[in-house]
């Protein structure tokens, strides 16, 4: 298979507490110049995007694309997913700010799926999820499922 | 104290045939972003991925903690341009962050941005939650 690279373009001025910082999707132009800062990081958001929010937006994005696979794959293709993900960051004793946790919750409308099948394929997701793999290096994975 | 970030998205149909939308963020910061397996996989055609958005978190963190490090050190940053580039293999997973990263930084020499550089690949929470990746890769100079 051919490597997919995706690119994010970043700007910072000034210093880590009062300074701020853009950040834009370089390879689709999806989105641009976002504003972050120390504050809108580690308090209120105000508006403001932070690299928690975009972790949790790609391994939402991530764990859905896994589910709606595996729920292909056992011949109960989705009509529908909705899946909700927090991305949690903590200050951990002699380790400093770290990602401690992420948190999947799956709904989903699957004809001919039960209960069972789903949390099955919401199992299976986690496990083919290239980012759950990846987030386990600091970060505990939680995934609930249920059908809608 | 603990922060946390929520982010939902919605799909419809099959990983193939079907579409995504990545609500709202609920900083308000963006909107719905539209996200699909060929955008993925293929061309982005205007659509973001889930490897485009850990570029973007993995750079804006990078910045954070070398912004904070050069203060710390006594030279505070004008200016830092970071970009980070994520490779995705289907069936393999994300196998490569390359990290790149431009600064202005008065009274402050090459040798001593590369360290404080270095100090924020390793440092920063998102390269800890990455450290699975094979490959996290920096390219630091001065403007």
């Amino acid at each position: 298979m051919p490597r997919i690279v995706r690119e994010a373009a970043l700007t910072w001025e000034g210093n880590v507490a009062r300074g701020a910082g853009t950040i834009t999707a370089a390879s689709s132009g999806a989105y641009d110049a976002l504003p972050y800062t120390l504050a809108s990081r580690i308090s209120t958001p105000e508006g403001k995007t932070s690299p928690e929010e975009l972790l949790a937006s790609a391994h939402g994005a991530c764990f859905t694309m896994s589910l709606a696979n595996e729920l292909a794959t056992a011949g109960t293709p989705p009509e529908r997913l909705d899946i909700r993900c927090v991305v949690t960051m903590d200050e951990v004793e002699g380790k400093g700010h770290q990602i401690v946790h992420s948190q999947i919750d799956a709904h989903g409308t699957v004809p001919g799926c039960d209960e069972a099948g789903f949390a099955q394929a919401a199992e299976a997701a986690d496990a083919g999820c290239p980012f759950s793999a990846l987030i386990r290096a600091s970060a505990t994975v939680g995934v609930t499922a249920s059908l809608a | 104290m603990a922060t946390e970030r929520t982010m939902s998205t919605t799909w419809r149909g099959t990983l193939m045939d079907g579409a995504g939308t990545i609500h709202e963020a609920g900083s308000g910061a963006f909107g719905a972003l539209d996200v699909s397996w060929a955008s993925r996989a293929e061309e982005p055609n205007g659509k973001t991925s889930p490897e485009e958005l850990i570029a973007a978190a993995h750079s804006a963190c990078f910045s954070m903690a070398l912004s904070h490090a050069l203060a710390q050190a006594g030279t505070p940053a004008d200016q830092l341009d970071t970009t980070a580039t994520v490779t995705f293999v289907p069936g393999t997973g994300i196998t490569k962050i390359a990290l790149t990263v431009r600064g202005t930084v008065p009274g402050l020499d090459e040798e001593g941005f590369v360290e404080a550089a270095e100090g924020a690949k390793v440092g920063c929470p998102v390269s800890k939650a990455l450290a699975g990746v094979p490959e996290i890769t920096l390219d630091a100079s001065l403007a």
